[in-house]
């Protein structure tokens, strides 16, 4: 897996992480990066749906604890995080595959970099494993 | 034969409550019985196979269709079934989800194997023989049905036309459909036929619980003395009520017992499991990491609580290998 390119999904809060920065030149460099009005706001459904359609890894990024704009949805987000990862793990996608990370970071410098760290963690581990679709071949009525 | 509407009854992958769920209708199954001709129902009467291949396409008025797809000869009768019936009922967890048996999702077709004809401690087995779909002898050839990969719901097979969801699916829910079905006052079609609110909605509990619930610890229901009348959640105790559809007349919760999901998931969403996790998440009442941790870490099996009725139907279905 030398040329591996792991394909991540990067949800970020909009009260902490980039506000500052061009949007557009942000989404040019971090490919699926989806701003959202606060890292609480993002459902575990979302989760799901990406490594259902194939992501190799889902980072999420939330304000600092005890810093978020909605009082709580930072924490709501770390603990769904968890319960997650114990539910992806039964699936058989690691649980390194999802990671949240609470901080700030105004221009979103940071948001490229954190996203090269989970995609070179990511690498390593390879691609996520694919559910294999049906291979029975039925019978005919 | 009389003009009377004729009526399937049949158990795939199932364990047959479904069936006997049907009998609990009590004496109102004379009435039903008045009104229709049965023409299939394996487990109570002696109809065969060939009898409804004999029949025209679209024969059949309503086919009750319970438990889930696991091999070919479930999926052939399915497909048997769709091809003579006007309407097809996904009846019981199994048909509807894939049920308890779809937690073997997160298991291979080669463990279940393995377990059941090497490893499990009461079986004999030196030669090592596993069952093969055919085996000559003689210039005879024996078949048996192929066993699949994975456990499918009714819907992954065949196009179904109304569910009727729960473990089994309580009588008077039973009653409605079937009236429904002979009164032709039936809803769009792809309804499930139950309430759409969420169980918390009808819980007798409901009243008992804060405006916000939070808990410090899990805990399994046989490790505390579970208040009789108090909100499962507030006691520490899962309970699948917030994600899972009302109708079973809280059968479980009246006996002091959470409910566990049968019902499936509330109108409009695809993964009951996934939003239990978020419910859950806003009702754990801890902040620092290593607490959130903690008791993250302290549930037993969160996948097989959380789907434990829904995995075949689930946005991932089936266990990465």
């Amino acid at each position: 897996m030398k040329h591996f390119k792991p394909k991540l999904v990067c949800f970020s809060c909009r009260f902490s992480w980039g506000y500052l920065a061009e949007d557009a030149g942000l989404s040019w460099q971090t490919r699926n990066w989806v701003p959202v009005v606060c890292s609480g706001k993002i459902d575990t459904t979302h989760i799901l749906s990406a490594f259902k359609h194939g992501a190799d890894g889902v980072l999420i990024l939330g304000c600092p604890e005890g810093d978020c704009h909605y009082q709580d949805g930072n924490y709501e987000a770390r603990k769904r995080v968890y319960l997650m990862q114990r539910i992806l793990e039964s699936y058989g996608i690691e649980k390194e595959r999802l990671e949240i990370r609470l901080s700030v970071d105004p221009e979103g410098k940071q948001i490229t970099h954190y996203v090269k760290e989970l995609s070179d963690r990511v690498a390593k581990l390879g691609p996520v494993k694919k559910m294999i679709e049906r291979t029975e071949s039925g019978s005919a009525v | 034969m009389s003009g009377k509407p004729k009526v399937a009854i049949c158990w795939l992958g199932g364990c047959g409550g479904c069936d006997e769920a049907v009998v609990d209708i009590n004496e109102a199954i004379l009435k039903v019985v008045e009104a229709v001709d049965l023409v299939l129902w394996p487990v109570a009467l002696d109809f065969k196979y060939h009898h409804v291949e004999a029949m025209q396409d679209g024969e059949i008025a309503l086919s009750i269709i319970n438990g889930h797809v696991r091999n070919s000869d479930q999926e052939e009768v399915a497909k048997l079934l769709r091809k003579k019936s006007q309407l097809v009922l996904a009846f019981g967890a199994c048909a509807c989800f894939g049920g308890t048996p779809g937690m073997a999702n997160l298991i291979t077709k080669e463990d279940i194997f393995d377990w059941v004809y090497r490893d499990a401690p009461t079986v004999v087995n030196p030669k090592g023989n596993r069952p093969q779909p055919k085996f000559s002898s003689d210039g005879k050839e024996l078949t048996l049905p192929e066993f699949y990969n994975q456990v499918y719901s009714l819907k992954q097979i065949i196009d179904v036309d109304y569910y009727l969801p729960g473990c089994p699916p309580p009588p008077d829910l039973i009653m409605n459909a079937v009236t429904a079905v002979l009164e032709g006052k039936l809803p769009p079609k792809g309804s499930t036929l139950t309430p759409h609110k969420a169980l918390c909605d009808t819980c007798p509990r409901n009243k008992t619980k804060p405006s916000r619930i939070g808990i410090k610890d899990i805990k399994r229901i046989h490790e505390i003395e579970a208040e009789p009348n108090t909100c499962f959640l507030v006691q520490g105790v899962l309970c699948l009520g917030p994600a899972t559809r009302s109708g079973c007349g809280e059968a479980c919760i009246n006996i002091n017992i959470p409910c566990r999901g049968c019902f499936g998931p509330i109108e409009g969403v695809e993964d009951s499991g996934a939003k239990f996790v978020s419910a859950l998440a806003a009702i754990i009442d801890v902040e620092s990491e290593e607490d959130t941790k903690r008791v993250i870490d302290g549930i037993d099996d969160p996948v097989g609580y959380l789907y434990r009725f829904t995995m075949p139907t689930s946005i991932l279905r089936k266990k990465r290998v």
